[in-house]
C-alpha cells in the first residue's frame, strides 16, 4: 500500500529525514518509536503533504502512485488520513459543519451528490457511540476549549468518518489518561480491517499495549535504525533509547 | 535679507557682541521670539553660519504654523511671544546648606533614598568639599575615550563635530515636522550628543546625570544620538532623581539614528514639576521623539512618564530596514490635575520589521491620560509583525483614561494585534492585601508597580528602583 | 455639474421651515466632510460628489416581479420604490406611514443635509406592549437612467415592553450611479427589544452614507447587524445613546468586499447611565483591490459605573493589494468599567488550512470555510434564520465557493 524509498526531507536547510525506507501493507499495523527531535513527527506530516517541509530525495508512493505530486487535499482524499499531535482549534465552525463540508468534498469529487442530513446525521451518531462521545459534541466548535482527550477523541472520530486506508496516528497517546487512552485505542481498532493499514508514531510502548503493532521501527536522526516485532517495543521500554543510539 | 534685517545682524555681531555675554550672565535674553532672538541664540553659541541659517530657516517655517489642537489636552493658551528663549546656562542661586531647600523637594529625595551629597547637588547646593561626583565624572570620560564613543554637549558637538551634526540634525525630525519641533529647530539652547562608532558597544550606560555642565540645558533640549553599524547604547534620559524644574514650556527634540545592525536603548524617567494638587503651575512638556532604524537595527524606548502638568510626547520609530524591530514600552501616571498624551508611531517600511508597543496608563485623581498611538505597515514591509497592548487602571471617578490607536495595514503579508482594556484598580486585591496586614496605600503601590512591570523591567537596574519608589510618590494621596 | 450644484439649484425650489434654512445653510457652509476631518481621515467622499447627480424626485418605476426577486419573502414588507412608499402592511399595534419631519441631531453636514432636504422615508411606531414576533421588511429600491441622490429619512419609535425585527435592503437595479444619504432615528422606550438587520449588497455603481442613531432608556436591548456585500462605497454610522440604566447595545458586522469597493464602519457608543452594557464585533474580509475602515469609539460618561464594554475588530487581508485602516477608540471617564477593545490585522492560518486539507478540503474550499468560521462569532447573534441563511449564502457566493455554511 505505502512503500517509501531513501526519502529525505528538510526545513529551512535543517535536514531532518535522512533516507527512509518503509514499506506497509494492507491489513498491517505498523509502529514508529525514537526518541523526541528523531524526526517521527516529520515523517507523518511529509506523508501528509505538509508545504513547510522540503523533500530533496526519495519516492512515496500509495497505491502504486507516486504521492509527492500531490496536493495535502489529494492525498487525503486518496484515502491517507493524518491524526495531528496537536490538533488546530477552528473557532466558528462546529464539528458537525465541519464533518459535513468534509463528507460531501469527498462525494463530490468522486461524483457523487451532497449525503441527505439525515444520513449523515445518522452516521456521526454511530460513530460517535463507537467511542463514547455525547450527542451535545457535534455543536461544539472544533477543538475549541476541548481537553486534550477530547481533542484525541475527535481525530479518531473524524477517523472514523473518513474511513481511509492508511492511518497515520501522531503521538495519538500524548496527553491522553489510562481510560482516554483505551476509548481510543478501542476505537482504533474497531476501525481495523484487512483492507486499511495504520502508522503508530509513539514516544512510549504504552499505547502498544492497545494498538498491537505487527511491526516495530526505531526511528533515530531521520533514519529507521532498526525493525522488529512487537517485542522490540518491550525490549526498548526495558533498554531505553540508549540501547539502540549508541550502537 | 532685508535692509533692516542687515544693520540688525550688523549690530548684533560686533557692536553688542559683549553686551550680550553680559546679558548671558545676567540669564536671559529678551522675552518674545523673532528672528532676533534666533540669532542672538546662534551667536552667543558662536555657532556657524549653516546653523544659523538652519535655524532661521525653522523659524521662518514655524511663523507659519498653528499650534496643534488634535491633542485630549486642555490647558491655558501659551504665549510664545511672553517667554524668554534663552536663560541658560542658568546659575541658580548658590544655596549655603540643605536648610535653604524647599523642604518638600527634601521630603521626596528622602523617600527616594538619595545620599545627602546627591541631595545637596540636585537641589544646587554648593559643594564644599571635592565632591565624588568629580572623580565620576573624569573617570567615566576615560572610560569613553578609549572606546571612541562621543559624549558631550550638544553645543559642543557643533564646535567639535559640526560634520556630524550637520550631516545628522534634522534627519529624522524635520524642522517641518510639527510645531514644538520647528520651535525647538530655532531655538533650541542645548542637549546631548552621543556618537558610538562602527563594532562598538558602549562600555557603559550614558546619562545625562553624569554630564553636570549641562544639567541645566533649559526649555529647549535637542539630543541627537547616532550608533554606527554593529554598535550599541543604553542612553539613560532625565535624572535618576527628581530634578523638579519648573520651567513653563519644554519642547524637546531627540533624534536616533541606528545604522545596520545597531542598537538603541533609550530610557526616561520624566519627573517634572506636575503642578499642585490643587492644578496650579507645572510644566507643560511637549517633545518630539523619533528614531531611524536601518538593517536589523533596533530601537526601544523605554520611558516612566509622572511629571509635569502637560505630556505630549509620543516616541517613535521608523523601521525603514529589512528586520529592524522597535519597542516602546510606557508607564505612564497622572494623579491631581495632570494631562497625558502620550504613545508611539510604529512605521514600517522594511521587510520582516518587528515593533511591540506595551502602554501602561494609571490614572488618579483629576487627571486625564490617553494613549494615543499609530502603527502604519507600507506596502513593501511584507512580513511585518506588531502586537500592542494598552492597559489603563483608574483609581478615582474624577479621572479619565483613553485610548487612540491608528491602525493602518498595506500590506497583507503583516500582522498586526492590537488589544487595550480599561479598569478599576482590583478592590478583591486591596482587600487581600489588607487581609495580610498591608495598608491601602501601600497596597496600591504594590498592585500598580506589579501592573507596570512588563515596562518597568525593561529599565536599566538602578533606574528601575527609583522608578518604582517614584511610582508610590506620584499615587500619594490618591487614595480617598 | 457636480452634486452640491445639484443640490444648490434644487433647494432653492423647494418650500423650507425656519429650521431646515438653517440647517442647509450650515450643510452649504461646510460642504461635504473631506480627508482633514479627522471623522473622515481614512475616507474620501471627493469621487462621487464630483458627479453630476438627479436629486429631484423621480418616478416611481415598475419592473417585472422585481420586489419578488430582491425580498426574503416576509409577509410584512414595506417597500420603497425610487424613494416611494408603495406598499406597507397592516399590523396590530404598529402604526406605519410615510415621511413625516422630525427633529434629529444634525452634528455634521451629511445630517444637515438629510434634515434640510429630504422628503421620504418611512415612520414606525410600535404601541406600548406590542411584540412582533416575525421581522418587518424594508426594501428601498432604486431604478433610474440617469445618476441619482437620493435621501431617506426614517423613523422608528418603540413604546414600553414591545419587540421589533427589521430587515432592511437598499438596492439600486440600474447601471448610472446611486448615492443614498440615509438616516435613521430609533427610540427606545424602557424595556423595549430592537433588532435591526441590514443588507448592503450592490453593484459598484452604488454609494451610500447610512447613519443610525438610537436612543436608549431603561431595560432595552437594542442590537444592529450590518452586513455588507457590495457597494463602491459605503459609510456607515452607527449611534448610541444610552440614556437609563441596564440598557444593552448590540453591534455585529461583516464586510466580504472585493474588486475596489470601500467600506467605512463608524460607532459610537455612548454609556450616559450606569450599570449597562455595550457589545462589538466587527469582522472585514477584503479581496482583492478592496479598502476597508473601521473607528469604533466607546464612551464612558463621568458617574456612569459599572460599565461592561467590549470591542472587537478582526480583519483578514486576502489579496496583495487590500488595505484595512482602523482606529478602535475608548474614552472613559467613570473609575468602575470593564473596557475593553481588541483589533487584528491578518491571513488566515496557516496550521488550519493544512489541517483541513488533510481532511480532503480543496484549497479554495479549506480557504472559503475558514473565511466563514471567520465570521461566524458575528453572524451567530443574527437572530432571524431566513436573513442568516441569505447572509452565509451571499458570502458562500462572495467567496465564489459552492458551500453551503448551514449547521
Amino acid at each position: 500500500m505505502l512503500n517509501i524509498k531513501n526519502l529525505k526531507a528538510q526545513i529551512e536547510e535543517i535536514k531532518i529525514l535522512n533516507g527512509i525506507n518503509l514499506s506497509v501493507n494492507a491489513g498491517e499495523v505498523h509502529a514508529i518509536m525514537g526518541p523526541n527531535g528523531s524526526g517521527k513527527s516529520t515523517l507523518a506530516s511529509v506523508i501528509a503533504g505538509k508545504e513547510d517541509y522540503e523533500v530533496t530525495d526519495g519516492e512515496i508512493e500509495f497505491e502504486s502512485e507516486d504521492l509527492l505530486d500531490l496536493a495535502v487535499e489529494e492525498r487525503s482524499n486518496k484515502g491517507i488520513f493524518l491524526s495531528f499531535q496537536y490538533p488546530v482549534e477552528i473557532p466558528g465552525i462546529s464539528v458537525s459543519n465541519f464533518m459535513k463540508t468534509c463528507i460531501n468534498e469527498r462525494r463530490k469529487q468522486q461524483g457523487l451528490d451532497p449525503m441527505p442530513a439525515t444520513d449523515l446525521l445518522k452516521l456521526m451518531r454511530e460513530k460517535m457511540e463507537l467511542l463514547n462521545i455525547n450527542s451535545g459534541y457535534l455543536s461544539r466548535n472544533m477543538n475549541e476549549g476541548f481537553s486534550g482527550g477530547e481533542k484525541k477523541r475527535n481525530e479518531i472520530f473524524q477517523l472514523a468518518m473518513l474511513n481511509p486506508k492508511l492511518s497515520i496516528l501522531d503521538e495519538t497517546d500524548s496527553g491522553l489518561d489510562i481510560d482516554a487512552l483505551k476509548i481510543v485505542a478501542n476505537g482504533v481498532n474497531k476501525l481495523r480491517t484487512e483492507n486499511n493499514a495504520t502508522i503508530v508514531i509513539t514516544h512510549y510502548q504504552r499505547l502498544l499495549d492497545y494498538i498491537v503493532p505487527d511491526f516495530v521501527h526505531v526511528l533515530y536522526n531521520g533514519k529507521i535504525v532498526k525493525s522488529g516485532g512487537k517485542e522490540l517495543a518491550y525490549e526498548l521500554e526495558e533498554k531505553g533509547y540508549d540501547w539502540i543510539t549508541k550502537k | 535679507m532685508s535692509e533692516n534685517l542687515k544693520k540688525i545682524e550688523k549690530i548684533t555681531s560686533s557692536k553688542y557682541k559683549y553686551g550680550f555675554i553680559t546679558n548671558i550672565k545676567e540669564d536671559r535674553v529678551p522675552n518674545g521670539l523673532n528672528r532676533n532672538i534666533v540669532k542672538t541664540i546662534s551667536k552667543i553659541k558662536n555657532e556657524p553660519q549653516w546653523l544659523l541659517d538652519w535655524r532661521l530657516k525653522a523659524f521662518s517655517h514655524w511663523e507659519k504654523m498653528k499650534e496643534p489642537k488634535w491633542q485630549n489636552l486642555n490647558y491655558p493658551e501659551i504665549d510664545f511671544q511672553d517667554l524668554c528663549y534663552y536663560s541658560a546656562p542658568k546659575e541658580k542661586k548658590k544655596l549655603k546648606s540643605l536648610d535653604e531647600v524647599d523642604p518638600e523637594l527634601l521630603k521626596t529625595y528622602k523617600k527616594l533614598g538619595i545620599p545627602l551629597d546627591e541631595q545637596k547637588m540636585l537641589a544646587g547646593v554648593a559643594v564644599d568639599a571635592v565632591f565624588d561626583s568629580v572623580s565620576i565624572v573624569t573617570t567615566f570620560k576615560e572610560t569613553l575615550k578609549k572606546a571612541g564613543v562621543i559624549f558631550c554637549p550638544f553645543s559642543e558637538a557643533v564646535q567639535k563635530y559640526p560634520e556630524l551634526i550637520k550631516k545628522y540634525i534634522g534627519k529624522v525630525v524635520p524642522y517641518t515636522d510639527n510645531y514644538y519641533a520647528a520651535l525647538n529647530s530655532a531655538v533650541f539652547s542645548d542637549g546631548s550628543f552621543v556618537y558610538i562608532p562602527k563594532n562598538t558597544r558602549c562600555p557603559m550606560e550614558l546619562s545625562t546625570y553624569f554630564r553636570i555642565n549641562a544639567a541645566n540645558t533649559g526649555q529647549f533640549e535637542r539630543t541627537l544620538i547616532i550608533a554606527e553599524d554593529n554598535s550599541y547604547v543604553s542612553y539613560l534620559e532625565g535624572c535618576t532623581a527628581p530634578m523638579r524644574d519648573e520651567n513653563q514650556l519644554h519642547a524637546a527634540v531627540v533624534e536616533l539614528i541606528t545604522m545596520d545592525n545597531a542598537e538603541i536603548k533609550y530610557s526616561t524617567v520624566q519627573n517634572w514639576y506636575p503642578g499642585d494638587e490643587k492644578g496650579v503651575g507645572g510644566v507643560f512638556n511637549f517633545v518630539t521623539k523619533r528614531g531611524i532604524c536601518h538593517k536589523n537595527a533596533k530601537i526601544s524606548w523605554t520611558q516612566v512618564e509622572t511629571g509635569s502638568a502637560v505630556t505630549w510626547k509620543y516616541p517613535s520609530c521608523i523601521l525603514k530596514g529589512d528586520n529592524s524591530i522597535g519597542e516602546f514600552f510606557s508607564v505612564a501616571i497622572t494623579n491631581n490635575f495632570q494631562q497625558a498624551d502620550t504613545g508611539t508611531k510604529m512605521v514600517h517600511l522594511g521587510k520582516n520589521s518587528k515593533s511591540t508597543i506595551i502602554a501602561k496608563g494609571i490614572c488618579a485623581g483629576k487627571s486625564n491620560g490617553s494613549y494615543r498611538g499609530l502603527v502604519r505597515i507600507n506596502k513593501g514591509a511584507t512580513n511585518s509583525r506588531n502586537f500592542s497592548q494598552c492597559d489603563s487602571l483608574l483609581m478615582g471617578d474624577k479621572c479619565g483614561s483613553h485610548t487612540f490607536p491608528y491602525i493602518e495595514v498595506k500590506n497583507n503579508s503583516s500582522q498586526v494585534e492590537h488589544e487595550a482594556t480599561t479598569s478599576k484598580i482590583g478592590e478583591d486585591q486591596i482587600f487581600y492585601c489588607n487581609q495580610r496586614g498591608i495598608d491601602t496605600e501601600s497596597a496600591i503601590a504594590l498592585i500598580v508597580n506589579g501592573y507596570c512591570k512588563d515596562v518597568l523591567d525593561q529599565l536599566p537596574m538602578e533606574f528601575a528602583v527609583e522608578a518604582k519608589k517614584l511610582l508610590e510618590i506620584s499615587l500619594e494621596g490618591s487614595v480617598g | 455639474m457636480s452634486l452640491i450644484n445639484n443640490l444648490e439649484k434644487y433647494s432653492k425650489t423647494l418650500l423650507l421651515s425656519t429650521e431646515e434654512k438653517n440647517d442647509l445653510n450650515s450643510f452649504f457652509s461646510s460642504g461635504f466632510p473631506n480627508i482633514s476631518d479627522e471623522e473622515w481621515k481614512y475616507t474620501s467622499l471627493n469621487k462621487i460628489v464630483k458627479n453630476d447627480f438627479v436629486v429631484e424626485d423621480l418616478p416611481v418605476f415598475d419592473e417585472d416581479n422585481i420586489i419578488d426577486k430582491v425580498s426574503l419573502g416576509f409577509k410584512n414588507k414595506i417597500v420603497f420604490l425610487n424613494g416611494k412608499l408603495v406598499s406597507s402592511p397592516k399590523i396590530d399595534g404598529i402604526t406605519i406611514s410615510d415621511f413625516k419631519s422630525f427633529k434629529s441631531k444634525t452634528n455634521n453636514s451629511i445630517l444637515s443635509l438629510n434634515s434640510s432636504m429630504a422628503r421620504n422615508g418611512f415612520s414606525i411606531d410600535v404601541e406600548n406592549n406590542t411584540v412582533l414576533n416575525s421581522p418587518i421588511e424594508i426594501l428601498f429600491l432604486i431604478s433610474s437612467t440617469r445618476n441619482t441622490f437620493l435621501q431617506y429619512r426614517n423613523q422608528i419609535n418603540l413604546g414600553k415592553n414591545s419587540n421589533l425585527k427589521i430587515i432592511e435592503n437598499i438596492h439600486s437595479i440600474h447601471e448610472n450611479l446611486a448615492f443614498i444619504n440615509h438616516f435613521t432615528q430609533v427610540k427606545c422606550d424602557e424595556n423595549s427589544i430592537f433588532e435591526y438587520n441590514k443588507t448592503q449588497n450592490n453593484k459598484d455603481n452604488f454609494s451610500l452614507i447610512d447613519t443610525c442613531n438610537i436612543y436608549q432608556e431603561a431595560n432595552t436591548t437594542s442590537s444592529v447587524n450590518t452586513l455588507i456585500f457590495g457597494g463602491s462605497f459605503i459609510r456607515n454610522n452607527l449611534n448610541f445613546e444610552q440614556n437609563g440604566e441596564n440598557a444593552e447595545s448590540n453591534m455585529n458586522g461583516v464586510s466580504v468586499l472585493n474588486g475596489s469597493q470601500f467600506a467605512d464602519n463608524h460607532t459610537f457608543v455612548d454609556h450616559k447611565k450606569s450599570n449597562c452594557r455595550s457589545n462589538e464585533v466587527y469582522k472585514g474580509i477584503y479581496l482583492d483591490k478592496s479598502k476597508g475602515v473601521f473607528n469604533g469609539k466607546i464612551m464612558v460618561r463621568p458617574e456612569s459605573q459599572k460599565i461592561d464594554a467590549f470591542q472587537s475588530n478582526n480583519n483578514l487581508l486576502l489579496s496583495d493589494e487590500s488595505t484595512i485602516d482602523t482606529k478602535p477608540q475608548l474614552e472613559i471617564y467613570a473609575d468602575d468599567v470593564k473596557c475593553s477593545h481588541g483589533c487584528t490585522i491578518g491571513q488566515l492560518d496557516k496550521e488550519a488550512l493544512f489541517y483541513m486539507k488533510s481532511r480532503g478540503l480543496a484549497e479554495k474550499e479549506a480557504k472559503a470555510l475558514l473565511t466563514y468560521a471567520f465570521t461566524n462569532e458575528a453572524i451567530d447573534k443574527i437572530s432571524v434564520p431566513e436573513f442568516k441563511d441569505k447572509c452565509e449564502k451571499l458570502i458562500a457566493e462572495k467567496l465564489n465557493v459552492k458551500l453551503d455554511f448551514n449547521h
